[in-house]
C-alpha cells in the first residue's frame, strides 16, 4: 500500500514535471517570479514569529505586497496564455498595460501603508 | 447716639472711605458696624474695643434696635464687618434682620456674633444659618464642677475656665496663650458633617449644658467634649464668621481677672481672654490666613508662551504665586504643602509645588499618556487659611500622524521586502517585454 | 442588397439607439436630482436631523482649515472630558467629497457656500447613483433593463428617504460606491479586464471611505465567488475579479484610519481570505488538471486528500480556537446584531435604543419600494433565463439584502438598488415578451427572413431590445412629466417604430416561440405602464409628504387652513450661542449632541457618536436620579448648563420623557442601583399621580414638568394623555434659564454650593422670621422669558 503510493507519487512527479516541461519560456520567467514574491513573503512570516508583530502596518504592507506581487503575475500568467480560450482576443500589450496599472496602483499604496 | 446729625455726619464721612473698604486687593476692611442691646456694653467691653480701634477699625456703635441703622444704601454696604454683642434682641431696627445680615455675610463680610443665657431666636436662628446649634432650652447654662475657675464666692459654676484650644498658628498666633480662658455663657454643637465649621474653644469631657437653677429632670442634651463655647465658620467665599456663647468673656472683667482652674494649684495673674479674643479677632478680620493666588502660568519646557493644547507625552512646567495678606501689605507665602493636580474626572499627576521663598511655587512634569481634556487643578484647604480652588482647562492631543517616528529599525526587513518587490516587478517587466 | 440595407439601417438605428440611451439617462439624472428637492422648497435649505450636523461641522471645519488638519483634528468639544479623535472615527469619505466639491466650485469662482454643497451633495450623488445602476443592470442584461433599473432608482422612496436635500449622512455617497463598486466587480467577472479589476479596488476604497456598510460589499462577493466556484462555474475571469479586489482592497481599508488593523483582524473580513485561499486551491487544482493526463490526475488526487486533509483539519482548528477566544468572536457589536437580531436588546442596549435599528414592519415594505415588491420574484426568475456569473450575483445580492432589510429598518436602504435591479430586468424582459408578441403578432415573419438576419443578430439584438423598449421607456419618464396625454400616443408610437424596426423580432421568434395572442398582450403592456404609473404617484407623495421633513423644524396645519412652524430647537441652541460663555458645558441626551455643538458651538457631554457606553450611562444615571444625586455627577463633570426636550404642551412625542426608560435602562447597565422596576407602576409606564416616587423624584420629571402647571392650570400633558402626578414644586439645585416658545427645549443652570452650610436645628415659625421670610419672597427672581 505505501509502496504503491510512493511509486504513484513518483508517477506523479514525472509526468508533472514533463508537462511543466512544456510550457512555454514566457509563462516560465512569469512563474518564476510569482516563486520570488512568494519566497519573500514566507521569509517576513518567518521574521514577524521570531520578532513578533511590532510595527503591523509595515508587515502588512510588506507581506500584502509580496501578495499582490504573486496575485497580479498570476492575472498576467492566465492573460498571455495562449492555451486560454477565453482571452485569445486580448493583445498581450493590452494585458501588460492592465498589470502595470494595476501594480502601479500596488506599489503606491504599499509605499503609503509602509511608514 | 442715634441722633440724626451724628449719624449723617457718620454716614457722609463714611462714603470717601470707600475706596478703603474691603475689596479683594486690600481684604481688611476697616469700617465695623458694632450692634448693642445696651450702651452699657460699650463701656464694659472697653478693653475688647481698644484693641480692635488701635488696630485701625473704626467702630459704629448702635443700638440693635435703632430704627436708623442700615448695612447696605442703595446696593453698596457701609460696612465692612459687622459685631453683634446683643444677644436678646427680639428684632433689629432700620433695615437689618436676619436675611439682610446673611446676605451679608454672602457677600464676603465677616461677623462676629455673641450669644448669652436667654439669647433670643433671632440671635439662634443666625448661628443656625452658620453651623451652631445652640442649645433649646434659652435658660441653661454650661455648666462643669470640675473645672470651674475658682473664685471668692462659691458659685454655681457656670464660671469655666477653659484650655481646650484649637491647635493653629493662623488663628490663634505664634505665642503660645498660657493661662485658661474664662467663659460663662451657653453652649452650642457642631454637626460633624459640616466641613466650614470648626471649634476654636472646646469644652473639656465634664461640662453639660443645663438651667443652674432648677433641677436636673433629664439627662442634658449637650454633654462633654462635643459642646463648643466659641467657634468659627469660613464660608466657601472665605467670609469668617466668630460664634461666642458668652458676651461677658468680652468683657473687662474677664480680661483683667486673674484665673485658676478648680483642679489645678497654678494661678494666673491674667487670664487669657484677652491674648485670645484679640488673636481671633484678628484672624476673623483677615489679618492673617487670608491666601491669594494669581498668575497661574503654564507652558512647554523651553518655550515661553502657553500653548492652546498639550500633545501627549510633552514636557512641561506649571507655575502659580501665592501671596498671604498681613494686615496691611502683600508677603509672599511659604509653606511646602501646595499641590497641583493634572485631572480629568481624576488625578493623573500630583505634584507638590516647590516655592523659591518669594511666593513663586513651581514644578515641572511629563503630560501622560492620555488624551482628553484635562484641568490644572490646585485645592487648598488647610485649617485656618482662605481656600485657595484654581483650575485652567487645556486639552491635550494625541500624536499627529507625521508625529512617530519615521524609520522603525524592527521593520526594516519589510522595507526591504517592498522594494525588492518593486525593483523585480521593474526587472521582471524589461524581461518579459524584451525576450521572445 | 438587402443584407447591406440592413447593415447601413441598423447602424443608424444603434446610433439612435445609443443617443436616445444617452438623452433618457441625462432625464433619470435630472429626475433623481429634482425629486428630492421638496424639503429645500417646502422649508429651507437646511440640514436635517441629527447626525447631518456633525458631518457639516466636519465639513466646515475641512473648508476651514485644510486636510492636513482634519486628518489630526483632536475635538475637545465633545465627549467632555475625554474628548474625540476625530481624524480616527469618522469615515472621512463624505467629507471629502464634498469639500472637494466645494474647493472645486470655488476655485471655478462660483460662490456657493459650504452649507450649500453639503445640502445638494446628497441629490446629485443619487443621480449619479442611477447612472450606475444602469451600467450595472446593463452587464446583467442588456441596455433595457439597465434604463428601467435606473428610473426606479432614481424615484425609490428607501433611497430617497435618506438622501433629499439636506440629509447629509454617509449613505448619501455610499450607496452609490456600492453600486459603482459592484458595477466593476461584474464588469471584470465579465471582460476578465485587470483594468476594470484595478478600478474596482479603488471603487471599493471609496466605499470603505464612506461608509461603515462596506463589510457588506467584503462578504457579499466572497459568498458569490463561493456560490460560482461550487456551482462549477469557476473560470480565470473569477479569478482575475477576485484576488486582485481582496489584496488591493485590504491595503486600501487599512489605509483608512477608521478601520486601520480591523481590515484584517475582525471576523467581518475573515469570510475574503477564507475564499482567497479557496480560490487559490481550485485555481491550483484546475491548473493541474489541464496539465495532467486523468489517471494521473486521480492519482494526485488520492494523495492530496489523504495528506492535506490532516494538515486543513489542524490549521482550521488553530484558527477556530483563535476565534473563539475572544467573547464576541471577532465580530463587533453591531455586526453581530445584525447576525443574531436579539442579540443588541439583550447586550447592549445602546444598539436597541436607536430607532433605526429596529426591524421593519410589513408596511414599511410597501412604503419603501412599493410596486417593485411584487416585481422582484419575476425579476428573479429572469435573473435565471440563463443564468450567468453576473446574474448569480444579482440575485445572491437581493436574498442577502432581503435578509439584512428584515432586521434592521436602517439597511433597507441597501436593499433598495438590489430591488430596483430585479425590478428593471423583470419589467424589461415583460415589456420585451409583450412587445414581441404584439409585433409577431401583428407583422407575421415568417422564419425565411429570420435565417437571413440570423447571422448580425447577435450585436442587433441588444439594440433592438433597446430600441423596443425605448418608446415605453421615453414614455415612462415623461409620465410624471405630463399626465394623462401620453397614455393615447404610446400605441401610435409603438406601431411606428414597427416599421423601422424590422429584424428585431426574429431573435426572439429563432430562440423561443413565446408569443402571445394580441389582445392579451395590449392589454398586459397597458398593465404594467398602469404599475409604473402607480409606482411613479407613489414615490413623489412619499418624497413630497413623508420623507422630506428635517425634523429640526416642524410644521402643523392651522384651523384655518395656514402653517405653524415650530422652530424651537434653533431658539434654544442660538440662546446658548448668545447667552452663555464659550467654554460652558451643556449636557443633555446623547440625541441632541452634534446639533448643539454644530448650531450652538458649546461643550457637550455626550452625543450621537455613542462610542462611550459608560459616559452615557452616567448622564442617563444622572437623569433619573433625585436632584441633589444629579447636581453631585453634574458637577463632578463641570457641566453648567442641562438641556431638555419637553413635548407635552405641543404635543411632540420624541420627547425626553418618551425616551426616559432608555435613559434608566443604559444607566441601570452600568449603575446598578438604577434599576427600572423603580420608574414602572405594575410594569407599566405612568408620569400622572399614579406614578412611582422614584420616577416623580427624578431629575428628567422635574425639569420637564417644572411650573408646567403654569399653562393651563391643570398640568394635561399632551402626548401622554394625562395630567401629571407632581404639579407644585420647587428646584433645589437647579434654576431655570430658558424656556422656548412651545416649551419644546427647556434649559436649566447648575446652581453653584452653597455658602454656608446650616446646623441642624430647625427654623421656628416666629413673628420675625415671617416678616422676613415675606422680605425673601418678593426677592424671588422670575424667569424674565415667560
Amino acid at each position: 500500500m505505501a509502496r504503491s503510493t510512493g511509486e504513484d507519487a513518483q508517477a506523479l512527479f514525472h509526468s508533472l514535471r514533463s508537462a511543466y516541461a512544456a510550457t512555454p519560456k514566457n509563462l516560465k520567467i512569469i512563474d518564476l517570479y510569482v516563486a520570488f514574491a512568494v519566497f519573500t513573503a514566507l521569509i517576513q512570516v518567518a521574521y514577524m514569529a521570531m520578532v513578533g508583530s511590532f510595527p503591523f502596518n509595515s508587515f502588512l504592507s510588506g507581506i500584502l505586497s509580496c501578495t499582490g506581487t504573486a496575485v497580479l503575475a498570476v492575472c498576467l500568467r492566465i492573460q498571455v496564455n495562449k492555451e486560454n480560450k477565453e482571452f485569445k482576443d486580448l493583445p498581450p500589450e493590452r494585458a501588460y498595460a492592465d498589470f502595470v496599472l494595476c501594480n502601479l496602483v500596488l506599489h503606491l499604496v504599499i509605499m503609503n501603508f509602509l511608514g | 447716639m442715634a441722633r440724626s446729625p451724628l449719624i449723617l455726619v457718620a454716614l457722609i464721612s463714611l462714603i470717601p472711605l470707600l475706596c478703603h473698604s474691603f475689596s479683594p486687593e486690600t481684604p481688611t476692611g476697616r469700617r465695623i458696624l458694632v450692634l448693642v442691646d445696651d450702651l452699657a456694653v460699650k463701656s464694659s467691653q472697653s478693653l475688647y474695643f481698644k484693641s480692635l480701634s488701635s488696630r485701625g477699625y473704626e467702630l459704629d456703635f448702635k443700638l440693635a434696635d435703632d430704627p436708623k441703622i442700615a448695612l447696605q444704601r442703595y446696593g453698596q454696604y457701609l460696612y465692612d464687618g459687622l459685631v453683634l454683642f446683643c444677644p436678646t434682641v427680639e428684632r433689629f431696627g432700620g433695615s437689618i434682620d436676619q436675611a439682610a445680615i446673611l446676605d451679608f455675610v454672602d457677600s464676603g463680610h465677616d461677623l462676629i456674633i455673641a450669644a448669652d443665657v436667654q439669647s433670643s431666636d433671632l440671635i439662634r436662628e443666625i448661628a443656625t444659618e452658620c453651623g451652631a446649634d445652640f442649645d433649646e432650652d434659652p435658660a441653661a447654662m454650661v455648666i462643669d464642677h470640675i473645672n470651674y475657675a475658682v473664685s471668692e464666692n462659691e458659685g454655681d459654676h457656670t464660671v469655666i475656665a477653659s484650655d481646650n484650644l484649637i491647635k493653629s498658628d493662623v488663628i490663634l498666633g505664634s505665642s503660645k496663650i498660657e493661662a485658661p480662658v474664662l467663659f460663662q455663657g451657653i453652649g452650642h454643637s457642631l454637626n460633624p458633617a459640616n466641613s466650614l465649621v470648626f471649634k476654636v474653644l472646646s469644652a473639656s469631657p465634664a461640662t453639660y449644658s443645663a438651667n443652674p437653677k432648677s433641677k436636673l429632670s433629664s439627662p442634658p442634651a449637650l454633654t462633654g467634649s462635643a459642646i463648643s463655647l466659641v467657634s468659627v465658620m469660613q464660608a466657601r467665599n472665605n467670609a469668617r464668621i466668630l460664634i461666642s456663647g458668652s458676651l461677658s468673656m468680652f468683657s473687662n472683667r474677664f480680661f483683667r481677672s486673674g484665673v485658676q482652674k478648680a483642679q489645678s494649684s497654678t494661678k494666673h495673674e491674667k487670664s487669657g481672654n484677652e491674648q485670645f479674643l484679640t488673636e481671633i479677632s484678628k484672624w476673623v478680620f483677615h489679618e492673617r490666613g487670608h491666601l491669594k493666588a494669581v498668575n497661574v502660568k503654564h507652558h512647554k519646557v523651553g518655550e515661553e508662551d502657553e500653548p492652546a493644547v498639550y500633545r501627549i507625552k510633552d514636557d512641561l512646567e506649571y507655575s502659580v504665586e501665592i501671596y498671604e495678606w498681613s494686615g496691611s501689605s502683600w508677603e509672599p507665602y511659604v509653606a511646602d504643602d501646595v499641590q497641583v493636580q493634572f485631572y480629568m474626572m481624576s488625578p493623573y499627576v500630583l505634584k507638590t509645588l516647590t516655592s523659591d521663598k518669594k511666593g513663586v511655587y513651581s514644578t515641572s512634569f511629563k503630560v501622560p499618556d492620555v488624551y482628553g481634556v484635562f484641568q490644572f487643578k490646585v485645592e487648598y484647604e488647610k485649617l485656618g487659611y482662605t481656600t485657595l480652588s484654581l483650575s485652567k482647562q487645556i486639552p491635550v492631543r494625541p500624536f499627529k500622524h507625521n508625529e512617530y517616528e519615521r524609520f522603525i529599525p524592527a521593520a526594516y526587513p519589510y522595507y526591504g521586502a517592498a522594494f525588492s518587490m518593486m525593483v523585480g516587478f521593474f526587472l521582471f517587466s524589461f524581461v518579459h517585454l524584451y525576450s521572445k | 442588397m438587402s443584407a447591406s440595407e440592413t447593415a447601413g439601417e441598423r447602424t443608424v438605428r444603434h446610433a439612435f439607439g445609443n443617443v436616445l440611451a444617452f438623452f433618457i439617462l441625462l432625464l433619470i439624472g435630472v429626475l433623481a436630482f429634482s425629486i428630492r428637492l421638496f424639503s429645500v422648497i417646502k422649508y429651507e435649505s437646511v440640514i436635517h436631523e441629527f447626525d447631518p450636523y456633525f458631518n457639516y461641522r466636519v465639513t466646515q471645519f475641512l473648508t476651514k482649515n485644510g486636510i492636513y488638519d482634519f486628518w489630526n483634528w483632536f475635538d475637545d468639544r465633545t465627549w467632555y472630558p475625554l474628548g474625540r479623535v476625530i481624524g480616527g472615527t469618522v469615515y472621512p469619505g463624505l467629507t471629502l467629497t464634498a469639500g472637494t466639491l466645494w474647493w472645486v466650485l470655488n476655485s471655478l469662482n462660483i460662490p456657493l457656500s459650504v452649507e450649500t454643497v453639503c445640502v445638494f451633495t446628497a441629490p446629485t450623488f443619487s443621480a449619479f447613483a442611477s447612472w450606475a445602476t444602469y451600467f450595472l443592470t446593463k452587464e446583467v442584461k442588456g441596455p433595457g433593463a439597465g434604463l428601467a433599473a435606473a428610473a426606479l432608482l432614481g424615484m425609490v422612496p428607501s433611497y430617497i428617504s435618506r438622501s433629499v436635500a439636506g440629509s447629509y449622512d454617509n449613505e448619501a455617497v455610499a450607496i452609490f460606491a456600492l453600486i459603482f463598486t459592484f458595477y466593476l466587480y461584474i464588469k471584470t467577472l465579465n471582460t476578465g479586464s485587470l483594468f476594470y479589476a484595478t478600478f474596482n479596488a479603488i471603487s471599493y476604497f471609496y466605499m470603505v471611505c464612506s461608509w461603515g456598510g462596506y463589510t457588506f460589499i467584503i462578504n457579499l462577493i466572497p459568498m458569490h465567488v463561493l456560490l460560482c466556484i461550487v456551482t462549477g462555474r469557476y473560470s480565470s475571469r473569477l479569478y482575475i475579479a477576485y484576488a486582485p479586489l481582496v489584496v488591493l482592497g485590504t491595503l486600501l481599508a487599512a489605509l483608512v484610519p477608521v478601520v486601520g488593523f480591523n481590515a484584517v483582524m475582525t471576523s467581518e473580513h475573515f469570510a475574503s481570505f477564507l475564499v482567497f485561499i479557496i480560490i487559490h486551491v481550485v485555481a491550483l487544482v484546475y491548473y493541474i488538471k489541464g496539465i495532467l493526463s486523468p489517471r494521473m490526475f486521480k492519482v494526485a488526487v488520492t494523495l492530496v486528500l489523504s495528506v492535506g486533509i490532516a494538515v486543513c483539519c489542524a490549521v482550521i482548528a488553530i484558527l477556530i480556537a483563535v476565534v473563539a477566544s475572544s467573547p464576541t468572536k471577532g465580530w463587533s457589536g453591531r455586526s453581530l446584531s445584525l447576525l443574531d437580531p436579539t442579540y443588541a436588546s439583550k447586550y447592549i442596549p445602546i444598539i436597541a435604543s436607536v430607532s433605526e435599528h429596529q426591524p421593519p414592519t410589513w408596511p414599511s415594505y410597501f412604503m419603501d419600494i412599493n410596486v417593485l415588491a411584487f416585481l422582484v420574484p419575476a425579476g428573479i426568475i429572469a435573473c435565471f433565463l440563463p443564468l450567468s456569473d453576473a446574474s448569480s450575483f444579482v440575485v445572491l445580492y437581493i436574498v442577502t439584502s432581503v435578509y439584512f432589510s428584515g432586521v434592521m429598518v436602517r439597511l433597507m436602504l441597501v436593499l433598495a438598488p438590489a430591488a430596483c435591479i430585479m425590478s428593471g430586468i423583470a419589467l424589461s424582459e415583460a415589456f420585451d415578451t409583450l412587445t414581441g408578441s404584439i409585433k409577431f403578432q401583428l407583422l407575421g415573419y415568417s422564419s425565411v427572413n429570420s435565417q437571413a438576419a440570423a447571422g448580425d443578430a447577435s450585436p442587433d439584438s441588444t439594440s433592438a431590445q433597446s430600441n423596443a423598449l425605448k418608446p415605453d421607456k421615453s414614455e415612462e419618464t415623461a409620465k410624471e412629466r405630463t399626465s394623462k396625454k401620453s397614455k393615447k400616443k404610446e400605441k401610435e408610437r409603438e406601431k411606428e417604430k414597427e416599421q423601422v424596426d424590422q429584424s428585431s423580432v426574429q431573435p426572439r421568434a429563432g430562440r423561443r416561440l413565446q408569443v402571445l395572442p394580441l389582445e392579451a398582450s395590449i392589454i398586459g403592456v397597458f398593465l404594467l405602464i398602469l404599475l409604473g404609473a402607480f409606482y411613479v404617484v407613489h414615490c413623489v407623495w412619499a418624497a413630497a409628504e413623508a420623507y422630506s421633513a428635517p425634523s429640526i423644524v416642524l410644521t402643523s396645519q392651522t384651523q384655518d387652513g395656514g402653517l405653524h412652524v415650530f422652530d424651537d430647537f434653533r431658539e434654544a441652541y442660538a440662546w446658548l450661542r448668545h447667552n452663555t460663555e464659550v467654554d460652558d458645558k451643556v449636557a443633555s441626551w446623547w440625541d441632541y449632541g452634534y446639533q448643539t455643538t454644530a448650531m450652538a458651538n458649546r461643550t457637550v457631554i455626550v452625543d450621537n457618536n455613542t462610542w462611550n457606553n459608560t459616559h452615557i450611562a452616567t448622564v442617563g444615571t444622572a437623569m433619573s436620579s433625585p436632584e441633589k444625586a444629579a447636581w453631585e455627577i453634574f458637577n463632578s463633570l463641570d457641566v453648567k448648563y442641562v438641556l431638555v426636550v419637553f413635548g407635552g404642551l405641543v404635543g411632540y412625542p420624541s420627547d425626553d420623557i418618551n425616551k426616559f426608560l432608555w435613559m434608566v435602562r443604559i444607566g441601570g447597565g452600568v449603575f446598578p442601583h438604577i434599576k427600572e422596576p423603580d420608574y414602572l407602576r405594575d410594569g407599566q409606564y405612568r408620569i400622572d399621580s399614579q406614578a412611582t416616587p422614584t420616577m416623580l423624584n427624578s431629575l428628567m420629571y422635574k425639569l420637564s414638568y417644572y411650573r408646567f402647571v403654569e399653562t393651563d392650570g391643570k398640568g394635561f400633558d399632551r402626548v401622554r394623555r394625562t395630567e401629571i402626578g407632581k404639579k407644585y414644586f420647587k428646584l433645589t439645585h437647579f434654576d431655570e434659564v430658558f424656556t422656548t416658545h412651545h416649551w419644546m427645549v427647556r434649559i436649566y443652570k447648575l446652581r453653584p454650593p452653597k455658602n454656608r452650610i446650616r446646623g441642624k436645628a430647625k427654623k421656628s415659625k416666629s413673628k420675625t422670621s415671617s416678616a422676613s421670610t415675606s422680605k425673601r419672597t418678593a426677592k424671588i427672581k422670575k424667569n424674565p422669558w415667560q
